[in-house]
């Protein structure tokens, strides 16, 4: 975290900085503070009114089997349920997961290999007709169609099934999962997942009525079964949401649902956003955006406007993964030299600024639980150590220099922190070429071994926040580099860690398990597959009628939790 | 590189027989120095051209190179804007600094002509050379030959060119992204040349010099480059000076949507793009490459408007 800089902020920023400040408390911080005489989000909304979202693209998908990201995470909590799911952003522990459509968060048996819920009572569809663990059961076996399973991979890699098993619509139920009454469900898991209270979270586990959501059902209109449903739905135009009258509220300890309506005005360029919501005018008072442009921050300095600027943790680490199967980065003394040299400061420049971005030395972001600080190659300021990357370089029989080629996304942000790199490496005679990849097939790229390059840019957000176990083994368990669709960009192949993996993940005790993972974090470091760069946040400038924002990591990706938001005035706009 | 006396060079030459009307070799450039909008656009591609071949000089004297972050010239806690007025402009960076980065404007502008210059110059002589060659083919031999390459023309005019560029260069692996930009840009531009070369091929072959020379056995060859080619000067000196604007701003556009040169190598079309999110912020930020380029494009336009009106009087009437 960046106090220092935060320090010499002028006066003017003085809103931004309470909050800043605020957040560094520890894991899942972010919630809004009301001190400092700026304007409070943390004030009850009065139930009723319409609060407007504005945002640039449009949701992947509405059918929770097929959405997989964190925008969608948080649409998902307005209009569906799930077993368990992230605590609001409001309560004591926002990384932590809580009971919602079950009465607790499972009990495993003996073994560890079968988990048992209780729905509560009083859980309805939108149409009235109560949720069963049936509907539950047939909601996750959607999971295995291979046309619509392609969201949350956690259900397919978790419960055991039969060999060949596609789906409901193709292979009938799924006799792994048994619903011994209407209330109750167990899952037969292939091995013991000390954390499956958190896997019934996902979006794959939302219930559904048997037999719906066949084909493309769910692409135009769903079956909800949260506190609002579908009104109408305009892809990459429009989102109306009303309210879901059978959605009773003392079934649900997470949603506060108070506005009637939610209207999601897609498809608007993120600069006519901000200026909307810095003329406020008219219903767009009771607008919400993600987060302004950087460009934009220079010109809310007004008291006004600043004292509306809210700033949301982020939970993604920006990193720069260093290929370890090709030269010079086989050498592991070469990839501790990057890490040396990378000023980390101008990459925070390029992200946005410290408003925008803290730097980091980790591989997890401070809003993860594990977070450990350390930073095992220091420099002043961050700006890099060029002789202690020199000395290392030169040891490693790389004192000229060598030529990389970096894997970048077109989109200017990524490029601009790219260019910091290449900056702050040529000083030691490391050439960086740019490999600009179209966004489209950005991921599919690198994601590829046989077409991946020396390094690529790339950023990692948890499935959950309320421990590492999706931070770090996807990222640097050897065993888990696939042809197509690896997550692994340094290929990391480590006997020591893929040990450690294992020993954290069998673990019961999640709390000392989240202990392990933040050493092991420092020991995978030590190995410097990686470069991790900066955590980027989002400044968020709510309309003046709007309160109730607070960050939430597990369903919003730290933005923005949709379910607490509401109005001060619902007469007004 | 130095397109502008070589330019006049030919001007200098050409006293097309055809329109000229036995006018001394001098007259068309005389008429230009003695029009102040063609001086002045002159001037001004002279200087540009001066810039982009002595940009590593200049940029020694000014202090900063293109690719160098000054992160002391920029505020990193309001998101990285440039300190001081008018986007950080002074003694130390001439044109102020890029926000985020604090890399240097005029040096990025100084380079940036060389990518312009270089691109659209390298694009007019690859479509010049093939609207030339492949228009006097189609209408000297005529027949099949015509027919197929004016097929081909058609086919090339009729396609949206922009959207397909942009296609082409997203899929087209990064490294050598401005040879691929000059070919591109010019398999989309040579037929505009080549069907008024066509054009005039063909009413030139019927004049009687060139049935005069064909009667006293020149060959085909000889024909062409001795007889019809001369006579295509003026034509082609005006398409290809007009069409230059046409492709810096193809450059600059495709920059600015992404997909020109590869970066850090600075060009106009990506600072404008880069710029569009801090136009009320740092207004200069904005401006600076935007006037460069506006004034070169109209340079060439306005040169070449003029060039024609010397060139070709006919033509002219409006």
């Amino acid at each position: 975290m960046k106090r220092t800089h935060l320090a010499t902020a002028a006066a003017i920023t003085a809103a931004v900085l309470t909050l800043g400040a605020c957040s560094n408390g520890g894991p899942g911080g972010g919630a809004a503070d009301s001190d400092g005489g700026s304007v409070s989000y943390t004030d009850t909304p009065e139930p009723g009114g319409t609060v407007r979202v504005l945002q640039n693209a449009d949701f992947s998908y509405l059918d929770p089997a097929r959405g997989f990201d964190g925008g969608v995470n948080n649409f998902y909590r307005l209009v569906y349920r799930t077993l368990t799911t992230p605590a609001p952003g409001n309560s004591d522990d926002p990384s932590a997961i809580v009971p919602d459509l079950a009465t607790d968060l499972g009990t495993p048996s003996e073994d560890g290999l079968s988990w048992t819920f209780t729905l509560r009572e009083g859980v309805r569809f939108e149409d009235g007709t109560p949720i069963t663990s049936a509907d539950v059961k047939f909601g996750v076996s959607r999971a295995w169609d291979p046309e619509i399973g392609i969201g949350s991979p956690y259900a397919r890699q978790v419960i055991d099934a039969p060999e060949g098993y596609e789906g409901p619509y193709r292979s009938g139920p799924l006799d792994t999962i048994e619903t011994p009454d209407e209330r109750t469900i167990v899952f037969h898991l292939r091995e013991p997942y000390p954390e499956f209270g958190s896997v019934v979270a996902q979006n794959s586990f939302v219930p559904f009525p048997e037999g719906t959501g066949a084909g493309d059902e769910f692409i135009n209109d769903i079956i909800a079964s949260g506190p609002y449903r579908l009104d109408s739905y305009t892809p990459g135009s429009e989102i109306q949401l009303v309210r879901n009258e059978e959605w009773d509220p003392e079934t649900d300890e997470v949603r506060a649902a108070y506005p009637d309506r939610w209207e999601f005005v897609i498809g608007l360029d993120p600069a006519t956003i901000d200026e909307r919501l810095l003329a406020g005018q008219g219903a767009d008072a009771n607008a919400i955006s993600l987060t302004i442009q950087p460009a934009t921050l220079p010109r809310v300095q007004t008291p006004q406007l600043q004292d509306r600027l809210q700033r949301m943790e982020g939970i993604c680490q920006t990193y720069m993964g260093l290929n370890t199967t090709r030269e010079p980065f086989d050498d592991v003394r070469v990839r501790q030299a990057i890490n040396y040299a990378v000023d980390r400061a101008a990459v925070q420049n390029a992200s946005g600024g410290t408003q925008f971005a803290d730097i980091s030395t980790t591989i997890l972001p401070a809003t993860v639980a594990g977070y450990r600080e350390y930073d095992l190659y220091p420099s002043e300021g961050h700006r890099g150590d060029p002789e202690a990357a020199r000395a290392l370089l030169e040891e490693a029989g790389y004192g000229d220099g060598f030529e990389m080629t970096l894997d970048i996304r077109s989109q200017p942000k990524m490029r601009a922190q790219a260019e910091a790199i290449q900056q702050s490496l040529e000083p030691l005679g490391i050439d960086i070429e740019l490999n600009v990849i179209d966004v489209s097939s950005y991921y599919e790229t690198i994601g590829t071994p046989a077409l991946q390059h020396d390094a690529a840019i790339t950023g990692w957000c948890p499935d959950w926040a309320s421990s590492a176990s999706t931070f770090l083994p996807p990222l640097f368990d050897g065993r888990g580099i696939t042809e197509v669709g690896n997550p692994n960009l340094a290929q990391l192949n480590d006997e020591n860690i893929n040990a450690r993996i294992d020993e954290i993940r069998a673990m019961t005790d999640l709390d000392a398990a989240n202990e392990q993972w933040g050493l092991l974090d420092e020991e995978i470091m030590e190995l410097a597959p990686i470069v991790p760069l900066a955590v980027e946040s989002g400044i968020t400038l709510p309309g003046e009628n709007i309160t109730g924002i607070y960050a939430n990591p597990g369903s919003a990706s730290g933005g923005i939790d949709f379910v607490l938001v509401g109005l001060r005035d619902p007469e007004r706009g | 590189m130095t397109v502008l006396p070589t330019e006049l060079e030919v001007v200098e030459q050409s006293a097309p027989p055809a329109t000229a009307g036995g006018a001394p070799g001098a007259r068309p450039l005389r008429a230009l120095t003695r029009d102040p909008g063609a001086l002045l656009a002159g001037g001004y591609i002279l200087l540009i051209v001066l810039m982009a071949l002595f940009a590593p000089l200049i940029v020694r004297l000014s202090g900063w190179g293109p690719y160098e972050f000054d992160q002391q010239a920029i505020d990193p806690d309001l998101a990285g804007v440039p300190l001081g007025g008018w986007g950080g402009a002074g003694s130390d960076h001439w044109f102020g600094v890029e926000p985020g980065s604090g890399r240097d404007i005029f040096a990025r502008i100084v380079y940036g002509a060389r990518v312009s210059m270089l691109i659209a110059l390298s694009a007019t002589a690859l479509t010049t050379l093939l609207g030339v060659v492949l228009g006097m083919l189609a209408g000297y031999l005529g027949g099949r030959v015509d027919w197929v390459i004016s097929r081909v023309m058609d086919f090339l005019m009729a396609f949206p060119a922009l959207i397909f560029m942009i296609a082409i260069l997203s899929a087209l692996p990064a490294s050598n992204r401005s040879v691929a930009l000059v070919v591109v840009i010019s398999l989309f531009g040579w037929p505009y040349l080549a069907r008024v070369v066509r054009g005039q091929t063909m009413s030139l072959a019927q004049r009687e010099f060139v049935e005069a020379a064909r009667a006293s056995g020149a060959s085909a060859a000889t024909v062409v480059f001795r007889e019809i080619l001369p006579n295509l000067r003026s034509t082609i000196i005006v398409l290809t000076t007009l069409a230059i604007p046409g492709y810096i701003g193809t450059e600059a556009g495709l920059s600015f949507l992404g997909i020109g040169v590869v970066p850090p190598t600075p060009s106009w079309g990506q600072m404008i793009a880069s710029s569009v999110n801090w136009y009320t912020v740092v207004p200069s930020y904005f401006a600076i490459p935007g006037a460069f380029l506006f004034l070169l494009v109209l340079s060439f336009t306005v040169l070449g408007d003029r060039l024609r009106a010397v060139l070709d009087p006919g033509g002219a009437r409006r």
